[in-house]
């Protein structure tokens, strides 16, 4: 590239980003070069995305942004709102967080694409035809007609992947873009961020996914409550860490759980009766199945998992098997030690689970009274999740989700359980938190000698529960 | 909608404290027209005692709105004008609040025909204007009864609760809530008080303020268009359409029922407003 | 694209339905009415018909044969529906002309008056939305929010006599009653737009708002493409998936007023009618304006639907979990 204006560095001299009352960035000196990719992980509320805007000029008017950045030789002023919208699309674009609502639901996808690029004019033939050929190589083709709400997850994202670069710039912010994949669609999304890189451009990824920080490598920036804690090439920070807060993120890893449960995990015993027996099973939407023919047995003790992508009916086959749904074809049966309560879920989002507009005391202290529990008992089992008794005086949207999430497994241990469903229940969580909750949910399981279903887009997840895995939809990307 | 990590900041940064200010503002103002209707009735001038001598007599100390055109006391007629007004528009709402409510929810609990019914009857009501309905039944009866603008008004009213209340029930009965409660076996009831009733109670008083306008505006209306109730009842709309020819005469007839009116409304529609963002 | 073609068969489906289920409800409304007519009302009708000084008993005993108010209720009511299922409306009381004649003279002068009413509201609402969105609780926005609150706390009869007092009465620019002139149809008009504009321009501003801040609006901006653009290709197609569907609750909101403006300023509509037949117990007359002003919102809710159809192409209450 001849471009005078080719950038090839990205320098952040100082970023500091705050609400009225709080700091929620501020971070000094961090270089990203062209060719060698730029991750930044942390917790959620650690302010790695705010920064990602802070840098765009994208932040919403409430927040107050100060410091400054160069790319190239030219410097800016990052209180300055205005002064990089000409910058957008052409040297700096973001890849954000939702690409399914990134996309406007009523536009068909290579408008959508072909409006980013240079020089476009409406009803323009030549930018229309780059729109095709970029999803094309994108391995979307035919996908240019197809309105957003047809898209999978993975294909959403290389859609807004082809519409952020079709502009040409060199530098290009990642927001968390692992979330809700399946392990083919990180695949491949790693193929792209990579393929910028080989092209001289620059990357900034923010994610919370160590797996794909290690395989984009390069440089590793942690934050944590605003700072960055520690930083350095990839292959140092993620084996060797220093500062104790990232020591303790990459020991959240599912893959590097080592508590006693994920050891001692007992083979069923298989003569004992079957909790919850499933008979050729299936289940279609909107004429595309879901399962077929599915038969499981699920006996007292057993670790059972759901895994597959997004979308592919995880959750309604978990609720088939609870009979919360009704099956087209098959049967499903509970034994009789399952009556009275004792099959019990966990949700994605605990805050839905609870009666929003109560006291959570309330809540619980009804389940208290219909199974014959004292308070001592529900005390002592807070006390086990690190709760104290009076986080229940609270209405559920005033505790975090970890918190509530916690409360929601105390709940439910409450009936005496044989068998838990949890449905994605720690995947909103950040991983640290993630790690100390299902360490929890796994202490109960283990000694209460409940049954468990889990339901996870984690295979390394999965895994370290050491569950006999039921997989689901292989083969979902082929249809469109 | 924001992005989620700019939500959390964009909430602390939004919440004025105009809200509750304009909230007492409005509750008192209801309460001072209600201690009014309530009060003024007991303690004034009959409101019907005619003195033709004091033709458009203008306020004095005694009579501070004035007389009309039959020389009556305005004070008097507003007051009574008022505490009509007030019942009847809460008796309309009360019946439509209790009829649609319940039907919502059982709409929403049993489904299946029980859902059928009730819809296809809501819809057709849905299509018709309350002044219709209203327009109708008033015409059913012998003209300027108080049963039959009861009636229309409750019955042209009642859809809107059922719809509201059916498409909100449906929405917590089928929430990952109630399915835990079911899971937890904590039966109906648990459902009703813990669930259901919590989530209603503030979109149900904001259609109850709102229903309150749609009935005052209503009976006004109706009195306006000479269907609704008769002469010589003190009536708002009735005395803003009879002070009407004396408007530069005698201003005062036409300002107080105006201005109750517009009170009313507002004071209504504010505390509709401040339950919403609450 | 058969599922949209499924889509649109499913909105004429439950649309048809509904102005059937309308038309029943009004006329067993109606026939109730017929019903419960006071033992005057013969006698009221005939009034009406030939003036109070010629109405003698003979009159009466006509009009009360007329009505077949000797037969059983249910011959009656089966007699009334298959009459309306054939749209034979009979001929009216009062006037003795078909019914059919007299409602199409009067739903021109409606239709008339309520597109004016409509195309007034939408520019001054939607214009003032869309002036209000631009900076949230601005002085603009908050001044759009007193209007609104004040135009919705004003009944539409009230507004009406304003404006006659105002522009009639005082400056003497336009006339307060009659019908056939332009001139004459500013005030009926101004006083329903008005009304109705209140609330549009709440709406309008809540879902530019909404979908300025989204985040394909947000993204379009990153990719490089020049406001101008975002606004056209997306605000106005997504604000409009919002908008338009309140079009259609409006729909009742318009009928009314238009029953009310008429009657006001005299212009001769469906709702002027209806007035009239209800003050003179003209039932033909009656059943038939009360019809046709509650098909008229179902006609209005079928082309809202068919407009969000073809602006939003995703199936409504879909998804499945996880």
């Amino acid at each position: 590239m001849t471009d005078p204006n080719a950038a090839d560095t990205l320098v952040v001299h100082r970023a500091v980003v705050r609400t009225p009352t709080t700091v929620l960035v501020d971070v000094r000196d961090i270089t990203v070069r062209a060719g060698r990719p730029l991750t930044i992980v942390g917790e959620s509320g650690s302010g790695k995305s705010v920064l990602a805007h802070a840098l765009m000029g994208t932040l919403p008017p409430e927040l107050a942004a100060e410091g400054s950045m160069s790319i190239g030789r030219s410097r800016f002023d990052l209180a300055e709102r205005a002064g990089r919208r000409s910058l957008w699309g052409r040297q700096v674009a973001l890849l954000p967080q939702e690409p399914a609502l990134a996309l406007d639901p009523t536009m068909r996808v290579r408008d959508q694409v072909a409006e980013g690029a240079p020089g476009w004019r409406p009803r323009e033939t030549a930018a229309l035809k780059r729109a095709d050929d970029r999803l094309e190589r994108l391995g979307l083709e035919g996908a240019g007609r197809a309105f957003p709400h047809t898209l999978s997850g993975g294909m959403a994202q290389r859609v807004a992947y082809a519409a952020a670069t079709i502009g040409g710039a060199d530098i290009l912010l990642v927001d968390e873009p692992s979330k809700g994949l399946d392990r083919e669609s990180l695949d491949r999304l790693a193929v792209m961020l990579a393929a910028h890189v080989e092209r001289g451009g620059l990357l900034v990824t923010i994610t919370h996914d160590l797996g794909l920080a290690r395989r984009l490598g390069g440089d590793v920036v942690v934050m944590q409550d605003a700072a960055v804690v520690e930083s350095g090439p990839a292959e140092e920070v993620l084996t060797r860490p220093v500062h104790p807060y990232a020591k303790r993120l990459l020991a959240a890893e599912p893959s590097k759980w080592s508590a006693p449960w994920t050891r001692d995990n007992l083979r069923a015993d298989e003569a004992a009766e079957p909790l919850v027996t499933a008979h050729r099973v299936s289940k279609a939407y909107t004429g595309k199945p879901l399962f077929q023919d599915l038969s499981v047995e699920i006996r007292p003790r057993e670790r059972w998992a759901v895994v597959g992508p997004s979308g592919v009916g995880k959750t309604t086959l978990g609720n088939a098997l609870l009979r919360l749904t009704d099956i087209d074809a098959g049967w499903v049966r509970h034994s009789g030690t399952t009556r009275g309560g004792r099959i019990q879920k966990l949700y994605q989002d605990p805050g839905l689970a609870f009666p929003r507009r109560v006291p959570l005391e309330s809540s619980v202290r009804d389940v208290m009274r219909r199974h014959r529990v004292d308070e001592r008992h529900v005390r002592s089992l807070l006390d086990e999740m690190g709760l104290p008794f009076a986080i229940l005086r609270r209405r559920p949207g005033q505790v975090s989700g970890g918190e509530l999430q916690r409360i929601a497994i105390a709940r439910a241990m409450l009936p005496r359980p044989v068998v838990l469903f949890a449905d994605e229940a720690t995947s909103r969580l950040d991983p640290v938190s993630q790690a100390t909750t299902m360490d929890l949910l796994m202490r109960q399981v283990t000694g209460d000698g409940c049954a468990l279903l889990l339901v996870t887009h984690d295979l390394d997840l999965a895994e370290a529960v050491g569950a006999r895995q039921i997989r689901l939809g292989a083969d979902e990307e082929a249809s469109l | 909608m924001t992005s989620p990590l700019l939500a959390t900041a964009a909430d602390t940064a939004t919440g004025g404290r105009r809200r509750p200010l304009a909230r007492r503002t409005a509750i008192a103002g209801l309460g001072v027209l209600v201690a009014f209707a309530l009060v003024g009735p007991l303690v004034l001038a009959d409101p019907a005692a005619q003195d033709l001598d004091r033709y458009l007599q203008g306020p004095t100390l005694l009579e501070p709105l004035g007389r009309d055109e039959y020389g009556r006391s305005v004070v008097a007629r507003v007051a009574h004008a008022t505490r009509l007004s007030l019942l009847l528009a809460s008796a309309c709402v009360a019946t439509a609040l209790l009829l649609g409510t319940a039907a919502g929810i059982a709409s929403a609990w049993f489904g299946g025909w029980v859902d059928a019914v009730l819809r296809a009857v809501s819809e057709a009501f849905v299509a018709l204007p309350a002044l219709l309905v209203v327009l109708l039944v008033s015409a059913l009866a012998s003209g300027g009864s108080l049963w039959a603008l009861y009636l229309g008004l409750a019955l042209a009213q009642w859809v809107e609760y059922f719809r509201v209340v059916r498409a909100r029930s449906a929405l917590v009965m089928g929430s990952a809530a109630v399915e835990a409660s079911r899971l937890l076996e904590l039966g109906p009831g648990h459902i009703v008080r813990r669930h259901l009733l919590p989530d209603l109670r503030p979109v149900l008083v904001t259609l109850a303020s709102l229903g309150m306008v749609t009935s005052i505006l209503a009976m006004s209306t109706l009195g306006f268009v000479k269907v609704g109730l008769q002469p010589p009842r003190a009536e708002l709309g009735l005395m803003i359409t009879e002070a009407f020819p004396f408007y530069d005469v005698a201003p005062w007839l036409s300002i107080a029922p105006i201005a109750v009116l517009f009170v009313l409304t507002i004071c209504f529609l504010t505390l509709r407003d401040s339950e919403e963002t609450a | 694209m058969t599922s949209r073609r499924l889509r649109l068969a499913g909105v004429l489906a439950r649309r048809g339905a509904q102005g059937v289920g309308v038309a029943v409800v009004v006329s067993v409304l109606c026939f109730l009415l017929v019903l419960r007519l006071p033992g005057d009302a013969a006698y009221r009708i005939a009034a009406g018909r030939y003036g109070y000084d010629l109405v003698d008993q003979e009159a009466a005993a006509a009009v009360r044969a007329e009505l077949g108010l000797d037969r059983s209720a249910w011959h009656r009511l089966g007699d009334w529906l298959i009459d309306l299922a054939q749209l034979d409306f009979g001929t009216s009381l009062v006037t003795s002309r078909p019914v059919a004649e007299e409602v199409g003279y009067y739903l021109l002068g409606t239709l008339q008056l309520a597109a004016v009413a409509l195309a007034f509201a939408v520019v001054i609402g939607a214009g003032a939305g869309v002036l209000a969105a631009r900076r949230p609780s601005g002085p603009v926005d908050r001044l759009t929010t007193a209007w609104v609150a004040s135009v919705r706390a004003v009944p539409p009869f009230l507004l009406g006599l304003l404006l006659v007092v105002v522009f009639s009465a005082q400056l003497e620019l336009l006339p307060a009653v009659g019908h056939g002139t332009p001139a004459s149809l500013v005030l009926p008009a101004a006083t329903l737009g008005l009304g109705l504009s209140g609330l549009f321009a709440r709406v309008t501003r809540d879902a530019v708002v909404e979908v300025r801040s989204s985040e394909y609006v947000q993204f379009a901006r990153t990719k490089g493409l020049a406001e101008r653009w975002v606004l056209l290709r997306h605000v106005v197609r997504n604000a409009a998936v919002l908008v338009v569907p309140y079009l259609g609750v409006q729909a009742v909101v318009l009928i009314e007023g238009v029953v009310v403006v008429e009657s006001l300023f005299s212009w001769q509509g469906l709702g002027h009618a209806l007035v009239h037949a209800v003050f003179w117990r003209d039932v033909p007359v009656l059943q038939a304006t009360a019809l046709v002003l509650a098909l008229l919102i179902v006609a209005v809710n079928t082309a809202v639907d068919l407009v969000v159809l073809w602006l939003d192409p995703r199936p409504r209450g879909s998804g499945v979990s996880a």
